[in-house]
C-alpha cells in the first residue's frame, strides 16, 4: 500500500509541475464555463410563477376576473399599462366586460417570454384556465340575475369548479442550466481529458524510458505498479475536479447538491477515467496520437455525454445514444442530485453504470499493460 | 574457497527464432568486480533482464547467497540493478530522483535523504543535485543512472552498459565510481562491448557471445589463450572470401587466423619471422591492402580468437 501511494503520489506531482498545468487545468476550462454558462443560462430565477395581467377593460368583470387568478403559488402583479419586461402576461383587452354582457366570444392573449421557466409556466396556465372555467361556470348560474346584485355579494359558487392539470408522467418541466449545469460539464469533460492526456502520455513515457521496468527491479509487485498508476491518475482526476468545484464555488456559486453523493459521482467517474487512460498510454506509442485520441475520446463522450448542452434538450434518439458515454451517466448523476435534489435511491444504479465502465476500462488496462515495448 | 554470491546455470532465452542466452552460466565471488565483455547482440541485456526479474520464459536457474533467487521477492532489494536506458524521470532534479527510487525500499526517510546526498557526491553531482536532470549532459546522466541504482547500498550491483554513448572523460569517470564500490565490498557485474573498459576495471573478465561465456578469468590468463604471439591486422579493399583464399594458400608454420571480414582480418603469428613471407604472398596476389598494424597479445586478439569477429562491426 505504501509503495502504491509512492508512485501514485509522484505523477500527480509531476502533473502538477508541468509548466502548462494551471493553463490546461483552470484557465481553459475557466473558458469553456464562460461560453457554455452563458450560452445555456435558461430560466430566469421563477420559482414561484410569476403573472402579469394587463387589465385594459372598461366594466368590472376585468378586476373580477384578475381576482380569480389569486393562488398561493402565483406571484400576481395586475398593472393597467404594460410593462417593459415580464416573464408572462394574461392581456385582458379593453371590451372584456363588454362582449361578457353581450354574450359575444372573446379571446385573451397570454404572453411568455422564451426564457421563462417551464414548470412555473404551466403552474399560471393552470391558473389561467381554472379562472376562465370558474368565471365561465358562474356566469351561466348566475347569468339571468342582476350584475349589480352580484358583485354586491360573494358569489355562493366561488368554487363551483376545480381544475387539476396534470403533466404526463416523463414531461421535463425543467432543464438544468446556467453555471449549475456548466460547471458539472465542463468538470466532466477535462477530468476526461486532462487525466487522458497526462496519464496516457506519462504511461507511455515511462514504459519508453523503462521507468516501469525499473520500478519493477526494487522489491515492488506488478499489481503496485499497475496500482500506483492508478491510484495516480485518480487524483489527477480528483485534482482537477477539487480546482473546478472550488473555482465554481468562489466565482460562481455554484451549488452542488447533496455535495456527498456529488463528490462520490466525481471520485467514481475518474476511476474509470483513470483506469482508462492507462489502457490508452498502453496501446498508443507516441505523444501526438495520445494527445489526438484522448481530445477525440474526451470532446466526443462530452457532446454526447450532455457537458456542453443539456442531454434534456436534445432528440431522444441522440439522447438514447448518449448512454454508450460515461460522461451520460455523470452528467446524469449531476442533474438529478443538483436540480432535482434526488438522492442516492435514485442516482445509485448511474454510479453502479460508472463503476462497470470502471471495470470495463481496468480489464482493457490490465490486459494491455505493460512494461516494456 | 571464496563464496559465491551469484551462482547462474545454464540460462536459455529465445525470442521465437533468436536465440538471445545458450546454457549461460556464470559465478560471482562475495566482493568481486567482473566484467562481462560482449558484443552487440550478445545477450547481455537479456542477461541483466532476466536477473532483474522483469524477463521471464527463460530456462535454467539462479541462486542469489544461496537462495533462487526468483523465489523471494524480498531478495530484489539487495540487488541494484543500472539498466542501459537511461530510465528515470527527467523533470525531477538529481535529489528527487534518489529519493523517489530510493521510496521504494523501505529505508527511513532520514537515512534516505543522508544516502542520496553521500551518492550525489560520489558521482560527483552534488553541485547540481537541484536541476531539473534533463538540463544534465549525458554524462551526468549516466552517472545518475548508477547512482540510482545504488540508493538503497545493495550487496550485488549490475549495470549494463553503463558507458555507453559518452565522452571519454565522463566514461573514466564511471569507471571510477565501479572501483569504488567494488573497493566498498559490493559485488558487481557490469557489461560492455569495450575491451578497454574491462580490461582497466575488472580483477576478472568473462568474454560473451551468442548467448554463452567463451572465456574467463584474469586479463592475464585470458591473455594467454592466445599465447605468446603477434597479432597482425589487416586492412583494405577486399572480401572476407577473397581473403580467405588467399591466405590458405601461405604455409604460416603455426600462423593462426584470429578472424575475417569484408576489408579486414586478423592473424596470429608464433614466429614473427614469417610475416614479410605473408604480406609478401598477399602482395604477389593483388589483394587491395591498404593498412597493415602489428600488436602484441592482448584482450582485443583474445576476443577475436575466441569470437572470429571484432567487437566494432
Ligand atoms: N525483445 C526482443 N525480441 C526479439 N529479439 C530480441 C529482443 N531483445 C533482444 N533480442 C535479440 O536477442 C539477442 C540478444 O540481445 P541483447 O540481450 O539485447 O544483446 P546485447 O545487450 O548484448 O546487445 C539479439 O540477437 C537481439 O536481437
Ligand atoms: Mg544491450
Amino acid at each position: 500500500m505504501k509503495k502504491i501511494w509512492h508512485i501514485g503520489r509522484l505523477d500527480l506531482k509531476l502533473m502538477v509541475r508541468d509548466r502548462a498545468f494551471f493553463f490546461w487545468v483552470l484557465l481553459f476550462p475557466l473558458a469553456f464555463i464562460l461560453i457554455f454558462g452563458n450560452l445555456y443560462q435558461g430560466s430566469k430565477t421563477d420559482a414561484k410563477a410569476s403573472l402579469t395581467v394587463l387589465n385594459q377593460d372598461q366594466g368590472r368583470w376585468g378586476a373580477y376576473f384578475a381576482e380569480k387568478l389569486k393562488a398561493p403559488g402565483i406571484e400576481l402583479a395586475i398593472v393597467a399599462t404594460a410593462p417593459e419586461t415580464y416573464l408572462r402576461m394574461l392581456v385582458i383587452p379593453p371590451d372584456f366586460s363588454l362582449k361578457i354582457e353581450r354574450k359575444a366570444a372573446q379571446e385573451l392573449q397570454f404572453r411568455k417570454d422564451s426564457q421563462a421557466d417551464l414548470k412555473a409556466g404551466a403552474v399560471a396556465d393552470t391558473k389561467i384556465s381554472q379562472a376562465i372555467v370558474k368565471l365561465l361556470a358562474e356566469l351561466i348560474m348566475y347569468g339571468n340575475r342582476d350584475m349589480k346584485a352580484f358583485f354586491a355579494a360573494r358569489s355562493p359558487y366561488r368554487d363551483l369548479v376545480q381544475v387539476r392539470t396534470r403533466l404526463p408522467k416523463d414531461t421535463i418541466t425543467k432543464i438544468p442550466s446556467g453555471f449549475d449545469h456548466t460547471i458539472p460539464g465542463i468538470l466532466v469533460q477535462f477530468v476526461m481529458m486532462m487525466v487522458l492526456i497526462y496519464g496516457g502520455i506519462s504511461v507511455m513515457e515511462d514504459r519508453k524510458k523503462r521507468v516501469l521496468a525499473r520500478i519493477l527491479y526494487s522489491s515492488a509487485s506488478p499489481a503496485e505498479l499497475f496500482g500506483g498508476k492508478f491510484l495516480g491518475r485518480l487524483l489527477m482526476g480528483l485534482l482537477q475536479s477539487a480546482i473546478l468545484v472550488v473555482a465554481g464555488l468562489l466565482f460562481f456559486r455554484l451549488n452542488l447538491g447533496n455535495a456527498w453523493l456529488s463528490a462520490l459521482n466525481i471520485v467514481v467517474f475518474a476511476a474509470a477515467m483513470a483506469a482508462l487512460s492507462i489502457f490508452v498510454g498502453s496501446v498508443l506509442r507516441n505523444e501526438e496520437m495520445i494527445i489526438g485520441v484522448s481530445v477525440l475520446t474526451a470532446n466526443m463522450f462530452a457532446a454526447l455525454g450532455g457537458c456542453w448542452w443539456p442531454v434534456e434538450i436534445v432528440p431522444p434518439a441522440f439522447r438514447a445514444l448518449g448512454r454508450i458515454s460515461p460522461a451520460y451517466w455523470a452528467m446524469d448523476s449531476f442533474h438529478q442530485v443538483i436540480f432535482f435534489a434526488k438522492g442516492l435511491e435514485t442516482v445509485w444504479p448511474n454510479l453502479l453504470v460508472l463503476l462497470a465502465f470502471a471495470a470495463v476500462f481496468t480489464a482493457l488496462a490490465l490486459r494491455y499493460f505493460k512494461i516494456s515495448e | 574457497m571464496q563464496q559465491h554470491i551469484l551462482e547462474i546455470k545454464n540460462l536459455s532465452k529465445s525470442y521465437g527464432e533468436t536465440v538471445a542466452l545458450a546454457n549461460f552460466s556464470l559465478d560471482l565471488g562475495k566482493g568481486e568486480v567482473l566484467g562481462l565483455l560482449g558484443p552487440n547482440g550478445a545477450g547481455k541485456t537479456t542477461l541483466i533482464s532476466i536477473l532483474s526479474g522483469t524477463l521471464r520464459d527463460f530456462t535454467g536457474s539462479v541462486t542469489f547467497k544461496g537462495q533462487d533467487l526468483f523465489a523471494d521477492r524480498g531478495l530484489k532489494n539487495l540487488i541494484g540493478i543500472v539498466p542501459q536506458e537511461m530510465a528515470f524521470y527527467e523533470d525531477l532534479n538529481a535529489t528527487e530522483n534518489l529519493l523517489f527510487w530510493g521510496g521504494l525500499y523501505a529505508i527511513p526517510e532520514k537515512e534516505l535523504k543522508k544516502r542520496a546526498r553521500e551518492l550525489l557526491a560520489l558521482v560527483e553531482l552534488g553541485a547540481r543535485a537541484r536541476e531539473p536532470v534533463k538540463k544534465f549532459s549525458g554524462g551526468m546522466k549516466r552517472r545518475l543512472n548508477v547512482a540510482i541504482g545504488l540508493i538503497h547500498r545493495p550487496e550485488l550491483l549490475l549495470l549494463d552498459e553503463p558507458t555507453v554513448g559518452i565522452d571519454v572523460q565522463a566514461k573514466m569517470s564511471i569507471l571510477d565510481i565501479i572501483r569504488n564500490v567494488g573497493r566498498e565490498g559490493t559485488s558487481v557485474v557490469f557489461t560492455t562491448h569495450q575491451l578497454s573498459e574491462v580490461e582497466q576495471t575488472c580483477a576478472r573478465i568473462a568474454i560473451m557471445d551468442r548467448g554463452t561465456i567463451l572465456a574467463q578469468g584474469t586479463l592475464a590468463e585470458l591473455i594467454r589463450i592466445v599465447g605468446e604471439k603477434e597479432v597482425v591486422e589487416v586492412s583494405g579493399e577486399f572480401s572476407a572470401a577473397a581473403f580467405s583464399a588467399i591466405i590458405q594458400q601461405f604455409d604460416g608454420n603455426g600462423m593462426e587466423v584470429l578472424s575475417v571480414t569484408d576489408n579486414q582480418a586478423h592473424l596470429a603469428f608464433a614466429d614473427p619471422e614469417r610475416i614479410p613471407a605473408m604480406m609478401q604472398h598477399l602482395f604477389q596476389r593483388h589483394l587491395p591492402i591498404a593498412d597493415l598494424k602489428i600488436k602484441s597479445p592482448n584482450l582485443e586478439a583474445v576476443f577475436l580468437k575466441m569470437t572470429g569477429r571484432s567487437l566494432r562491426d
